[in-house]
């Protein structure tokens, strides 16, 4: 058995999810070779406990992300049964395009894997369950945070390897984004104020979790209709938008039924509600009963961490 | 020269997905649409021919039913439609085989798809098709525009949203952009209705469509949600906040 | 939750491919345009410009017309699309009904050649709006006595007296209007500007806010001699146009009232009381089937005229029936839903009280319920009830 993982990286550094992705190749046994696209975080993929060698993929294709660019540098490199890559947009496209050029199938996102080729993944955004088997040789990417890390601990032999790739995608100029928030209807996180906030101004505390989140910041009616400073665009309920985020954080909304038909298929809702008995909490997977002056700088700093690592 | 666009019928995407017999019950689904990613390519395959590149050529790939989406797409400009007639449930490699097949034979350079598809979210088919084809291809991309043999694409890349240049042949990705859909007409729609959709089948493209190195063992609903839970004070965020990564991997 | 319409007789599996793509895009329409901003529109009281552009555009005004720019569609497609367009609200099915029905129909049945040029390809698109003028103050079920007045004067026609009730009046760039010459109903097209013509809207509406409702007032108003619709005399022409219209609303009610259903099932599904959804109880079920039960009768009545209409096979009666039938059943329907609502009903977050005062209006316009009873009296009997002898 021989299995190859292709690194992740951000911000110019290994990208934890790499741990991962050796944690869940190592039950297979066999050998491990984890290849670093632009040699990005080699020294540290070395350190994670049982990889056998680190293949530091290096050369100006690089200095920018052309997919085919990368993928025939990498696909000489990579060998084995298995070919293991994240499932974030770039870990799909690069291991979808290394499989098509080695001709064997490529499975997506896969959330469980056992005995190597038996595969679970969510089907119709997460409304069906499949487990596929895949006959190897095959490439499978996997969700981040569905897998155990693998530990440190590592000492593997690292080698360089110079390639030299003609690049057809140029990067031109970086362009700002068109807006600074998202809107409540495409967010994949939303978190919505109600009349619990008091003052329009208090919103500023949502933005501020929101943007550690990359959360689009919503409202209930009842907040809409009592202050001009929100905006219906904003306004999350039956007359307003319909969501369904996978997470959904409801600060001092009461949860009126308006409400909750506008957002209550979100898979997983929080609620921070001072009442304990306010209705939100009957919808919500997660309810804290305290005020949002007391949660919001606490939810704020802990999502701060977490999201830094 | 031309725009080959590829579209994939899924179920809509707040249609109900009922299991039966360990496998989703496609007879239960009531609608089935364009998958949304694949209509901005559309969208942007039409643009790109309303500025000069040549036909839109849509093509599809799946069973009997999925012939829909390509009068559909003939109803908003897509000028010629080839449907691959398949059955069974076909791997990766398959499904960029037959692509790439009808791509050859199109003589499109440019070749436009959703970024992943709305049933299965996977995104291999547009990277992948790109490299058996030999193409250039650029994922998540917006807009895309030519002159010439260059097309420039912005896309959200890996250190935020930036503009590149590409030549062609090419595949682009699509995400969602600002791209508005265009909405079709009636006079649209009867045009569809009279247009010819090409049908082929894996033999005619030469392809071998049995034998799926990756089969499907079973369907099953997710498992239902916990009974909320919850926590009295501040001082129960951070415990939350690790449930909302460990039990629920939101965030 | 996505909309999805009930169809619990499969009606759906009868159409065409074609006949279910009109009723996907607009279906669209009304859920991507209308339905966010039915409830501002009713508040100002206005018909926002950009709906008549949009359906302009959607290529669906005068459908079942053909030539001339329009769409030729069935009329099941026309009934489909005002089932949807009425889905929304009744006041956009009545842009749609009075510009397609009332205004295109006429000309292109009764018109010149002209007139047809002139006037249709732009109405088609809905760069032109039209209105219709039969009824008046004091002429509403009875327009065979209307005053309006029409004089040859050689040179011109002119016109003299007022309708009341005119949807699109005010926005319409033109008027087919009814009026006695030499004691004869003739169709007349008045188009805006025509010296001694006026058509100020009627405000206060408590139903159909979204749509214009005028007054036609014509003082010596003066129009050319071409103007005249040669081809038709009689009530037979304004009947004629009242038949295509109430065709129309016999599916407009039917899409109200799958939007009050709709409505109904996903409150009841999510209102607890008692512990429990208030969609376990027995006399809430009892609604909910007593509304699928009128729906779907409602459902096949359209359709089975629709075919009927189709293959020109129908008789007025039978619209006449299916008219009354579904606006009745609507408006049943939106008054149960209310009533599943609770207090909520009354509240703008939900279509139902809307479209329960919408359809009183739609309940009396084309021919009141009781009036179509009387049509059917007269049918079933041969006996006709509407005058009494002197």
């Amino acid at each position: 058995m021989k299995t190859t993982v292709i690194s992740e990286s951000s911000n110019g550094a290994l990208h934890p999810v790499t741990a991962q992705l050796v944690g869940a190749a190592s039950p297979l046994g066999g050998q491990i070779t984890v290849i670093c696209p632009g040699g990005v975080g080699s020294s540290d993929a070395a350190h994670i406990s049982g990889v056998s060698k680190v293949i530091s993929v290096e050369g100006d294709c690089f200095e920018t992300y052309d997919c085919l660019a990368w993928s025939k540098s990498l696909s000489p490199l990579v060998e084995g049964d298995l070919i293991l890559s994240s499932s974030s947009a770039i870990g799909r496209e690069l291991i979808s395009s290394i499989a098509a050029s080695k001709g064997i199938p490529v499975v997506q996102d896969v959330i469980s894997l056992t005995d190597g080729f038996s595969a679970t993944r969510t089907i119709y955004s997460g409304k069906a369950i499949e487990e596929v088997s895949i006959s190897p040789p095959c490439a499978i990417s996997l969700r981040a945070n569905s897998f155990e890390s693998a530990g440190e601990g590592g000492s593997a032999e690292t080698t360089t390897v110079d390639v030299s790739q003609e690049v057809s995608v140029a990067v031109k100029r970086a362009l700002a984004r068109a807006s600074e928030r998202l809107d409540v209807s495409e967010a994949d996180i939303i978190i919505s104020g109600g009349r619990g906030m008091g003052d329009p101004a208090n919103f500023s505390h949502l933005n501020e979790v929101a943007d550690v989140l990359g959360a689009a910041v919503g409202a209930s009616r009842a907040a809409v209709d009592t202050w001009d400073e929100i905006p219906h665009s904003m306004q999350v309920g039956q007359t307003g938008k319909t969501v369904t985020p996978n997470l959904y954080i409801a600060v001092g909304i009461s949860g009126a039924i308006q409400h909750l038909a506008g957002m209550r298929s979100s898979k997983f809702i929080l609620a921070i509600n001072k009442d304990p008995e306010a209705p939100i909490f009957g919808v919500a997977d997660y309810g804290i009963v305290s005020t949002w002056e007391d949660a919001l700088p606490v939810l704020k700093d802990h999502l701060a961490e977490l999201m830094s690592n | 020269m031309g725009v080959a666009v590829l579209l994939k019928q899924v179920p809509d995407t707040t249609a109900k997905i009922g299991i039966s017999g360990g496998r989703v019950d496609e007879s239960s689904i009531t609608k089935w649409s364009i998958s949304p990613y694949d209509e901005y390519a559309l969208e942007n395959a039409i643009k790109l021919k309303e500025s000069g590149h040549g036909d839109v050529v849509a093509i599809t790939c799946g069973p009997a039913r999925a012939a829909k989406c390509l009068t559909e797409a003939a109803a908003v400009g897509a000028d010629r439609l080839i449907h691959i007639l398949t059955e069974s449930s076909l791997d990766s490699i398959q499904v960029q085989s037959l692509l790439s097949a009808a791509v050859k034979e199109s003589g499109c350079d440019v070749v436009m798809c959703g970024k992943q598809a709305a049933d299965t979210n996977s995104g291999s088919t547009g990277p992948g098709l790109a490299s058996s084809l030999g193409f250039s291809c650029v994922g998540g991309v917006t807009g895309v525009s030519m002159e010439g043999d260059v097309a420039s694409a912005t896309r959200l890349g890996p250190s935020g949203l930036e503009e590149v240049e590409v030549g062609v042949p090419c595949v682009f990705t699509f995400d969602k952009g600002d791209t508005e859909l265009r909405r079709p007409n009636v006079r649209g729609i009867m045009m569809a209705k009279k247009k010819p959709i090409d049908s082929l089948t894996p033999d005619d493209l030469g392809v071998d469509a049995s034998n799926s190195k990756v089969s499907i063992k079973s369907h099953s609903s997710p498992p239902k949600k916990q009974p909320g839970q919850k926590f009295v004070g501040s001082e129960s965020v951070p415990e939350v906040v690790n449930k909302l990564r460990e039990e629920a991997n939101v965030i | 939750m996505a909309y999805e319409a009930l169809d619990f007789y499969d009606i759906d599996s009868l159409l065409t491919e074609e006949e279910r793509m009109v009723r996907d895009m607009v279906r669209d329409w009304v859920e991507d345009r209308v339905l966010p901003n039915i409830e501002d529109a009713c508040r100002d009281g206005v018909f926002p410009d950009e709906w008549r552009v949009e359906i302009g555009e959607m290529g669906i005004l005068g459908a079942p017309l053909k030539g001339y720019g329009c769409p030729g569609l069935s009329y099941i497609a026309y009934g489909l699309i005002c089932q949807e367009l009425e889905r929304g609200d009744s006041g956009v099915r009545s842009f749609a009904s009075v510009q397609g029905s009332l205004a295109m129909y006429p000309i292109w049945d009764f018109g010149s050649e002209e007139q047809k040029e002139k006037y249709l390809p732009g109405m088609a698109k809905g760069d032109l709006v039209g209105c219709f003028g039969l009824t008046e103050p004091d002429y509403g079920s009875n327009p065979g006595d209307m005053i309006t007045r029409a004089e040859d004067k050689g040179g011109h026609f002119l016109l003299n007296g007022a309708k009341m009730w005119i949807t699109n009046g005010t926005i319409a760039d033109l008027a087919v209007v009814w009026a006695k010459l030499e004691g004869e109903i003739r169709g007349f097209i008045v188009e805006k500007g025509d010296e001694g013509f006026s058509a100020p809207e009627m405000k206060g509406k408590h139903s159909l806010k979204a749509s214009v409702t005028s007054e036609l007032v014509f003082q010596d108003c003066k129009i050319p001699k071409d103007r005249i619709l040669p081809d038709v005399k009689g009530l037979r022409g304004p009947f004629s146009c009242l038949n295509n219209a109430r065709f129309g609303i016999s599916w407009g009610a039917v899409g109200a009232a799958q939007s009050c259903f709709n409505s109904a099932r996903e409150y009841a599904l999510s209102r607890i009381q008692f512990g429990h959804p208030i969609a376990s109880f027995q006399l809430v079920q009892n609604k909910l089937s007593w509304m699928l039960r009128e729906i779907t009768k409602g459902q096949l009545l359209a359709y089975h005229i629709g075919k009927k209409k189709d293959d020109g096979s129908w008789i007025p009666e039978q619209i006449s029936l299916a008219k009354m039938n579904n606006v009745d059943m609507a408006l049943e329907i939106a008054r149960m839903s209310r009533d599943i609502h609770g207090a909520n009903g009354i509240l703008d977050e939900y279509p139902v009280m809307r479209h329960m005062a919408n359809l009183e209006s739609v309940k009396t316009y084309e021919g009141t319920h009781d009036i179509h009873n009387l049509i059917l009296g007269r049918h079933i009997t041969g006996i006709q009830s509407f005058t009494r002898e002197p």
